[in-house]
């Protein structure tokens, strides 16, 4: 049985080097959802950051957790908010992407269907900036990165309520603009400004 | 009740692209530069050689487990990558690095021993204190192939089998042996 980050952190607070574990532990993890979130190469520098924030943070760590990557997940979406541009860019890019995919490959009676999938995600990530950063965060947190309520909550330090809720508007308005073809020529990029 | 959300769930970056798992040379890096800040030493640069073989295993959290205990091979842990699918490792020993991850067709089309009924290679490594080394490997469970001796090349080795039947080949050059004894 391996033991748990809230011990690990615990003892770093006496033995600051004993912190690299909990990078071992979630680094790739992280790595992953700021390379989804931002440009890949911002992605690099911005893991150091959040491992650095979270380690001038440890005390502040309950100590009988068992897993710091909500925690971790918490402080690196506050880190994502703060570079909004390259969140932005990054969006932008694989909605290109996914209007491109559908025709490499397709033969002729699959390429229809191909087509309208592709169009159908990239109106749905174009809209996704447009959300109100709050809901961007809870949705993506669940669709992309797999968190349950509790572990959003527990990263965004909100009630689980507030997840609920976050996640059934952010979900009606992304159906809401995504059924809607002409929707999306309207759409800005809301940044993400809302902090914890 | 999650249907309104597949396209979203699809839309997923490296779901679009070919998943490619985040740079392991990008964790190391950020990692000893975490630890930089962290302790205040300087960092130790760690690069990856040129050349880096992938084995290919059944099991490759057991074969991790083995490499590391009969072999003496250290894992980069902060570059392990953990999917649904399958492990994958990075390891080294000296200036060497291997990865490890799990066979099939699904991975690089690459297959275990276990699988292709013997090993089509053999991965050779020079180590500090054969004699320690050949003892730890047999005591560990390692099949040794090729008895511990010394070779008219100058070095002294033996061969052995991992658990899925990996040929490796271990060996020290007699000069630094003698070096080492001070003979």
């Amino acid at each position: 049985m391996q033991v748990s980050d809230g011990a690990v952190i615990a003892d770093s607070l006496e033995r600051p080097s004993a912190f690299g574990v909990i990078f071992d532990r979630h680094g790739s993890t992280l790595l992953r959802f700021l390379a989804r979130r931002v440009d890949p190469s911002g992605a690099e520098d911005l893991l150091g950051e959040v491992f650095r924030i979270a380690f001038e943070r440890r005390s502040t760590f309950q100590r009988d957790r068992d897993s710091a990557r909500p925690w971790l997940y918490g402080i690196a979406a506050n880190v994502v908010a703060k570079h909004y541009r390259s969140e932005a860019r990054r969006l932008r890019a694989i909605a290109r992407v996914s209007a491109e995919r559908a025709l490499d490959d397709d033969p002729a009676e699959r390429a229809v269907a191909a087509a309208d999938a592709s169009a159908r995600w990239t109106r749905v990530v174009t809209a996704l900036g447009t959300l109100p950063a709050a809901e961007r965060q809870v949705l993506l947190l669940f669709a992309w990165e797999e968190l349950s309520y509790d572990e959003i909550a527990l990263a965004l330090g909100v009630p689980v309520g507030t997840v609920r809720s976050r996640l059934s508007r952010g979900r009606a308005r992304l159906t809401e603009l995504t059924t809607d073809p002409d929707a999306t020529s309207k759409l800005h990029f809301t940044p993400c400004n809302s902090g914890r | 009740m999650t249907d309104d959300l597949e396209p979203l769930r699809q839309s997923r970056p490296d779901r679009v692209l070919p998943d490619d798992p985040p740079d392991p040379e990008v964790l190391v890096r950020e990692k000893a530069r975490l630890m930089t800040a962290i302790t205040g030493a300087a960092a130790v640069h760690r690069r990856s050689p040129s050349l880096y073989p992938r084995l290919a295993y059944r099991d490759e959290v057991a074969a991790l487990a083995f490499l590391t205990r009969a072999f003496g091979l250290v894992e980069r842990r902060e570059s392990r990558m953990e999917h649904p699918g399958g492990m994958l490792a990075w390891l080294e020993i000296g200036d060497g690095v291997l990865m490890i991850g799990r066979a099939g067709e699904e991975h690089h089309g690459l297959l275990s021993p276990l699988d292709a009924g013997a090993p089509t290679g053999m991965v050779n490594v020079y180590v500090h204190d054969i004699d320690a080394h050949h003892r730890r490997a047999e005591s560990a469970g390692a099949r040794i192939v090729m008895p511990l001796e010394d070779m008219f090349w100058g070095d002294r080795r033996y061969e052995a089998l991992d658990l899925e039947g990996h040929r490796w080949h271990f060996a020290e050059r007699l000069s630094e042996i003698r070096a080492r004894s001070g003979s």
